[in-house]
């Protein structure tokens, strides 16, 4: 691996990222209003007290809300649920800045000059591979960020924040999130060898929401709470996954079928 | 010493066979002309030579590396411009330059230097720091040019390097390619412009799936048409044929209205006789040159001749 030439690759990836100024909007602004409003609808929970909120199964299983007030449970609950969202982000974003970047390339066919060049496959596939997933993943991280130190602002009862952002949650975040978005690109890439639409490509990708919405789901209706044992088996799927379409991808993204087979 | 050697490549897609036993040997600082028609596997026939996709058979050595066991050295010799110009329309023109500057090994101040050495030949310096999105057909065949050429490429695969430009433009390009030459370098010219081909080209291989053939182009010219002289005349030609292909070194008459193309064995020696056999005959002449055929002629005769043995 030459990492001089993955890193110019990355550079020239985000200079077109930079120079394109819808892409760039529609990869910031959605990721920057979750925290937003996620922190405003909690904030609202804490204003309202409602009896039925103690009858909700995900504070019936998780013996640590049993002593909180209403309005500090529904922030618990409705918290962690904001907070699973925000694995959405690490996905979403990668997939939007592969698709246009490997599709991208594919329709302004600049990608036989860049396969002229003495770059290997793998340098190529983990230059776009990186390019995308970093800003995904830093962009996670700071929204992620700015939801906890919100938090601390909106919550009605101190204990709220660490019942939220909990050990689980952080798991998810350091360990799941490259790992989503490490399966959302390898999605991506196989998926742009097929079709010659950016937006087709996010499209069929969006199946990748699926896990997330088990762990969204699965959560409120109290089939189980989101603790580290949770987080790193869930972590540990999205490893085997993930290694599993990283192969099939790179199967893909070879000179010769990218020259002759992609269409 | 050959820059390019090939032995009977061939390449299959499937059941479709792009490239037949094809057999070349380019000598090192030759201008090369791969003439075919649309669809004839020259551009699989690149795509190999410049180690992109493998053959199905046969070998080549490009730069004296093999295409097969040694890709990446044959990538990082050679220069291509490819069909379409391929590049970044957001970047800027030295922007796009120094991308490739530094994935062929180029040191960012050495690309930058490269980058603005060809953006001046290709009189783009003053448009350097646009987006290339803006840029005319034109403008963008001349960078990608420069992008082929920025690492030095001992060995460069051009592929159409005028289409698209205007009549001053592509005289700039065809300049580059003779200083190319004269700098020692091959070149590998894809091109159905068979007059710049006929200027540049030391070397003409006419190809369709196989090689139809291999030669000089005055070689091609001799082969194909011999040495011919075109006769003008005051009066109709018609009527002289049968006079004309009854002398005993003529191979071939073609009558044009006021002129005769005439196929001699030995003109400086022939045509005194066959003037005085015209006078003889009351055949008004009012000139005599040597005939040489176009390219066009010969390319166009040398697929026939193809198309009709396939047949």
């Amino acid at each position: 691996m030459n990492w001089e030439r993955i890193i110019v690759l990355i550079g020239k990836e985000w200079l077109e990222l930079r120079r394109s100024r819808g892409l760039l909007l529609s990869m910031l602004l959605p990721p920057l209003l979750l925290p937003i409003f996620s922190l405003g609808l909690i904030f609202a929970m804490g204003l309202v007290s409602d009896p039925d909120t103690a009858d909700i199964p995900a504070a019936a299983i998780d013996p640590a809300l049993a002593d909180l007030g209403l309005e500090a449970l529904a922030q618990v609950i409705f918290g962690r649920q904001f907070a699973t969202l925000f694995l959405l982000l690490p996905m979403v974003i990668p997939n939007v800045l592969a698709s246009y970047s490997i599709v991208g390339e594919k329709n302004r066919r600049t990608l036989e000059p860049l396969l002229a060049a003495p770059i290997s496959v793998g340098e190529l596939l983990l230059g776009k591979v990186l390019a995308a997933i970093i800003p995904g993943i830093a962009l996670t991280w700071l929204c992620a960020l700015l939801f906890a130190v919100g938090m601390v602002v909106v919550v009605v009862d101190p204990v709220v924040p660490a019942l939220v952002l909990h050990q689980g949650w952080i798991v998810m975040l350091l360990l799941a999130s490259p790992l989503l978005a490490l399966i959302s690109v390898s999605l991506t890439v196989m998926i742009s060898s097929r079709v010659n639409d950016p937006r087709s490509a996010q499209q069929i990708a969006g199946v990748l929401v699926v896990p997330v919405m088990l762990l969204f789901f699965g959560q409120i209706l109290g089939l189980f709470v989101l603790n580290s044992l949770v987080a790193l088996t869930f972590s540990a799927g999205l490893l085997l996954l993930a290694a599993i379409l990283l192969w099939l991808a790179t199967r893909l993204f070879q000179r010769e079928t990218i020259l002759t087979r992609w269409r | 010493m050959y820059a390019i050697e090939c032995h009977r490549l061939g390449r299959q897609f499937d059941t479709l066979v792009a490239v037949a036993d094809l057999d070349l040997a380019i000598p090192a600082g030759a201008i090369f002309g791969f003439l075919g028609p649309n669809g004839a596997g020259k551009t699989t026939t690149v795509r190999m030579l410049c180690a992109l996709i493998a053959p199905s058979s046969g070998s080549a050595r490009v730069a004296g590396y093999d295409v097969q066991s040694q890709a990446a050295h044959v990538r990082a010799t050679v220069g291509i411009l490819t069909e379409t110009p391929g590049l970044y329309d957001s970047l800027t023109a030295l922007e796009n330059l120094i991308f490739f500057g530094r994935l062929y090994g180029l040191t960012a101040d050495r690309a930058a230097e490269r980058a603005a050495h060809y953006l001046r030949l290709f009189e783009l310096w003053e448009r350097r720091n646009d987006p290339v999105g803006g840029f005319s057909k034109g403008m963008r065949q001349k960078l990608a040019i420069a992008r082929a050429l920025l690492h030095d490429p001992t060995i460069v695969f051009l592929d159409e390097p005028t289409a698209g430009l205007d009549p001053a433009a592509a005289r700039a390009v065809r300049h580059v390619i003779k200083t190319l030459r004269a700098d020692g370098r091959t070149i590998f010219l894809t091109t159905h412009n068979l007059a710049e081909a006929d200027e540049l080209c030391d070397l003409i291989g006419v190809f369709r799936t196989r090689l139809i053939s291999l030669d000089t182009p005055t070689n091609l010219r001799a082969r194909l048409f011999g040495q011919s002289a075109r006769i003008v005349l005051a009066g109709p030609a018609a009527p002289l044929v049968p006079l004309v292909q009854q002398l005993p070194f003529v191979s071939e008459v073609v009558a044009e209205e006021r002129a005769l193309l005439v196929r001699l064995t030995d003109p400086e020696r022939n045509n005194p006789t066959l003037v005085r056999a015209l006078v003889a005959t009351g055949a008004d002449i009012c000139y005599l040159e040597p005939f040489t055929p176009s390219l066009e002629a010969v390319y166009l005769e040398l697929l026939h001749d193809e198309s009709a043995v396939a047949a």
